[in-house]
């Protein structure tokens, strides 16, 4: 039992790893930033745009900024393709969400509730794919990002601010605390000197 | 064994003791998730020194528990570990041969 529970740690510290130099969250604060922009500016590419355009660029980071600071791991093949179907879900996920509010804004005729709440049910539909993430990668900080994403609906169908502010507003505050997350790894993660790294070195 | 202690002492006598030591069974741990990992990560992982690390990594690599090899991640070379099919046997074996001595250990 003990030897159980020791090895599941392990595993969750390994994948926690992953998301300490605060990437993911810049990149998901980045996104939800892109959805209030599409809105402002009724471009309605910029999401997907800024998903794939950010993705790779936030991967061009990690080896530049987090590998050299806190190692490379490669996780066995049955855990990629276990992470890449996740992602391809939560890709997914957020399409049918795009392409649903496209076409329901685009119809002429829509039932008068859906409209007065339809960006509770978007929003509720971003937190709820938001929420998921942080089931799946144990990350529980992102919970506070999906009720911060909620909160932007709410805010605006009970206070009257501004539907696309409210994603702004929650994409800024998570750009914020990635930044600060990313602070505090570069601060405690010092790039290990290059003549260090020599295993030849015995 | 035949004596009265028998169902206990065999698994105690075949538990491996170069996994044994805590900071080889920490780094066997580690690589048994993962597919390969850099001397870095287990660096940061375990929080052993260089010098440590290197000592424990050579022990398992000469035992055939692990390989050390050199791999390009982009332009930058890093040397990388994986256990080996023999390794994870060997952990595995560990585990089984742990959980049975402490499996029988009479209740309290």
């Amino acid at each position: 039992m003990v030897e159980e529970i020791s090895l599941k740690e392990i595993q969750r510290k390994v994948y926690m790893s992953l998301f300490e130099d605060g990437l993911w969250d810049i990149f998901l604060g980045l996104f939800i930033l892109g959805w209030g922009l599409a809105i402002l500016t009724e471009a309605a590419y910029l999401p997907g745009l800024s998903f794939i355009g950010i993705y790779f660029v936030m991967w061009g980071v990690k080896k530049w900024l987090t590998y050299p600071r806190i190692g490379y791991v490669r996780f066995s093949a049955t855990s990629r393709r276990r992470i890449t179907a996740r992602f391809l879900i939560l890709g997914v996920g957020v399409l049918l969400v795009g392409v649903m509010a496209a076409v329901l804004w685009g119809i002429g005729t829509r039932p008068q509730w859906l409209a007065d709440y339809f960006p509770l049910i978007f929003n509720g539909i971003l937190a709820a794919i938001v929420c998921f993430v942080a089931y799946w990668a144990r990350v529980n900080r992102f919970y506070l990002y999906a009720a911060l994403i909620f909160l932007g609906a709410v805010f605006h169908l009970w206070l009257g601010v501004r539907w696309e502010f409210g994603f702004i507003g929650a994409g800024s505050i998570i750009v914020l605390i990635g930044l600060v997350i990313l602070i505090i790894f570069l601060r405690k993660y010092p790039k290990m000197v290059e003549e260090a790294h020599d295993s030849d070195r015995q | 064994m035949t004596d009265n202690s028998g169902e206990v002492r065999e698994p105690i006598i075949k538990i491996d003791r170069l996994i044994h030591e805590p900071s080889r069974y920490m780094l066997m741990a580690y690589l048994y998730v993962v597919e390969v990992a850099d001397f870095l990560f287990l660096l940061r992982q375990t929080g052993m020194t260089w010098g440590n690390l290197s000592t424990h990594l050579s022990k398992l690599q000469a035992t055939g528990y692990v390989v050390i090899e050199k791999e390009f991640l982009g332009k930058k070379p890093h040397t990388i570990v994986r256990l080996t099919d023999q390794g994870r046997n060997a952990f595995e074996e560990y585990r089984g041969n742990m959980k049975r001595v402490l499996d029988n250990l009479p209740a309290k």
